[in-house]
């Protein structure tokens, strides 16, 4: 959809989506209640369009990106730690490990299709939940890591968090960037065409696993990113954490599923939308009945799926299109209504 | 010898909880390819129920089955109608449904119980056989029956009755089996309502071993799907041999070769199954593309 517009248009769009995206931190920047949670919203966005790559474009349904998201975690910490490498450095080792090590675990899945990719990836992460746990030399084991505070920038560790917001918010920003010159790349086409119909596409001399394979290593690469940055942010760093399924591994796929797969804009609609709403019940419910958050979001992920199976995105331009219709002046009604379509495509 | 004859019983009786746990599956994700990751939590309900009946009306677990079986029957019919069965053909909406629904019941349950764990009593807790050095309790004795006495029943309820002959027929094809006069809907349904029953059933038998918690069916449901896609996909015999494989691997590897690793080694097992065989090994070549291909 996107692909079609000029550059110019995609971009100066992506400007002023980003000057949205800003705008509520700029209005809260004096409530660190909120600026916590804005932190958060930035970083699960950049981590769902990141997933939203493979799992959205290519319609590969991986529940294993935790994985990566684990590794740049790990890796960053240890780097700074044992090291002394500043993060900065130290996120783009991890990165470009789950890059190439992520393509290559994730190879032999690719004969897998739908559910069954899904529950293969998510074996990955359980496998990854084990050693974590196992290999106390690399990981702390179940104890975990502590990163002492000590605020400086080559550390990236800041007393202020306003400059987290902004950090995670560059890295959404990065995200964005990354997945908007992917689809209107040759590899973009080739992994929607991968996921509209694989013997097709390989028909048409597509190489399909050279597709998904580039398709993951990018997607691996920037949810690695996304890990180091929040090991960075919390400081600690354990196995039932970033191995969480609830609230990694199948996170990414769950924002991006309700904000509409496979969408630019999606990815970061579903975690503007659940990451603020989750933090908020939390606050106000969680205190009194634990659980009692979790019982309404999962009552709002249960309703998405049942009645918004395109997502936010999908709901919006439905409405969109509903709206922009009269404005059409058709001779014919009902006969010409995939020609306008097209026309305002 | 003596020491190998002893984690080969252990694992054994483990792969009947793992057998059990994942019998429901079997039907549910194996023959009528529902991705159901709420299956656990249907185990986890189970075995609330059995506690409520021995709370509230000192049922022992094993009498409770009567009230719980039809119970959780009814809860697997509301889910298949309401939740499943508009999303038939998707099968990623139904992985995040699912998890939704999984989200909402594991919390529900946190919420009425404020995170206390619970444990059930039964009269035969104490019971159980030895054969020289080894002990088998009379608990998990019963679970290693039953889930063998289940799979033969269910094997003989697939191949031989009507329904079961029905439900075999609408995964294959929906539009030939409408057209021989199968209620499609009305099967999906009362498969979807067995599977979840069968969960029950699994989760009062476990309830007198394992602590209650709400977060419990999480420690089955990776299991029960590497179960179900081990032994092959809709063999019933095959999920029983697939229990049977995970329970004596993690027995093993937990003695053998290091305790934190027991469930790694039998993940990369089922992963390397999963890639090198998808139908299982017991399943028919080819088994794991019915039931996904496009279906009006």
């Amino acid at each position: 959809m996107s692909s079609i517009h000029s550059t110019a248009r995609v971009w100066s769009l992506f400007a002023l989506g980003l000057l949205l995206a800003l705008l509520p931190l700029a209005l809260l920047a004096g409530n660190l209640f909120w600026v916590n949670i804005l932190i958060y919203t930035y970083l699960f966005a950049g981590l769902a369009v990141a997933w939203n790559i493979i799992g959205g474009f290519g319609g590969q349904f991986s529940l294993g990106h935790g994985v990566f998201f684990a590794a740049g975690a790990y890796m960053t910490a240890q780097l700074y730690l044992r090291w002394g490498i500043s993060p900065w450095l130290g996120l783009i080792a991890p990165a470009l490990l789950c890059a190439v090590v992520g393509a290559l675990i994730f190879w032999p899945t690719f004969r897998l299709k739908g559910s069954f990719f899904a529950i293969a990836t998510l074996a990955f992460n359980e496998v990854g939940l084990v050693m974590a746990n196992y290999l106390e030399g690399i990981t702390g084991g179940p104890r975990g890591l502590q990163i002492p505070f000590r605020a400086a920038l080559a550390n990236m560790i800041f007393a202020d968090q306003r400059i987290w917001a902004l950090l995670m918010f560059a890295f959404m920003a990065l995200c964005l960037a990354v997945a908007i010159m992917l689809m209107r790349s040759r590899l973009g086409y080739y992994l929607l065409a991968v996921r509209e119909d694989e013997e097709a596409a390989h028909a048409a001399g597509i190489d399909v696993t050279r597709v998904k394979l580039l398709g993951t290593a990018l997607s691996a690469a920037l949810a690695s990113v996304g890990g180091s940055l929040f090991a960075m942010y919390v400081r600690t760093i354990d196995p039932p954490t970033v191995f969480s399924l609830a609230d990694i591994g199948v996170k990414f796929a769950l924002l991006a599923l309700i904000g509409g797969i496979g969408t630019i804009t999606g990815p970061v609609l579903g975690a503007f939308l659940i990451i603020p709403a989750e933090s908020y019940l939390r606050a106000s419910l969680g205190g009194g009945l634990p659980g009692m958050h979790l019982v309404v979001l999962g009552l709002v992920m249960l309703l998405a799926a049942l009645f918004m199976r395109k997502g936010i995105a999908g709901a919006i331009e439905a409405a969109w299109r509903r709206w922009r219709r009269p404005a059409v002046r058709s001779p014919q009604p009902g006969a010409t209504t995939p020609a306008s379509e097209a026309g305002r495509a | 010898m003596e020491t190998l004859l002893n984690v080969l019983v252990v694992g054994i009786l483990l792969g009947g909880i793992y057998g059990l746990v994942s019998i429901g599956l079997n039907l549910i994700f194996g023959v009528i390819r529902i991705v159901n990751f709420a299956q656990g939590e249907l185990v986890m309900l189970g075995m609330y129920g059995a506690f409520l009946g021995f709370s509230l009306l000192k049922l022992d677990p094993y009498v409770s089955l009567l009230i719980v079986v039809p119970a959780m029957f009814v809860v697997g019919v509301i889910i298949q109608r309401v939740v499943i069965q508009p999303l038939q053909a998707e099968s990623s909406m139904q992985i995040f449904a699912t998890f939704g629904l999984l989200t909402v019941l594991q919390n529900l349950v946190l919420v009425f119980t404020r995170g206390e764990g619970y444990s059930v009593n039964t009269a035969v807790a104490s019971l159980g056989v030895s054969v020289g050095e080894i002990r088998i309790t009379a608990t998990r004795l019963i679970i290693f029956i039953a889930v063998t006495l289940i799979a033969i029943l269910l094997h003989l309820f697939l191949q031989k009755t009507l329904l079961g002959k029905s439900i075999r027929a609408v995964t294959q094809d929906r539009q030939s089996a409408r057209l021989m006069g199968i209620n499609v809907e009305r099967t999906f349904m009362i498969t979807f309502g067995i599977g979840s029953a069968l969960a029950g059933l699994a989760g009062v038998l476990i309830a007198p071993i394992y602590t209650l918690s709400p977060g419990i069916g999480g420690n089955f449901i990776l299991a029960a799907f590497a179960v179900v896609v081990l032994g092959g996909l809709g063999s019933v015999a095959g999920a029983w041999a697939g229990g049977m494989i995970v329970g004596i691997v993690e027995a093993f590897a937990g003695y053998y070769i290091n305790p934190e690793l027991k469930q790694a080694v039998w993940f990369l097992i089922f992963l390397a199954v999963l890639i090198v065989k998808p139908s299982g090994l017991f399943g028919q070549v080819g088994a794991e593309e019915i039931g996904f291909r496009e279906q009006s």
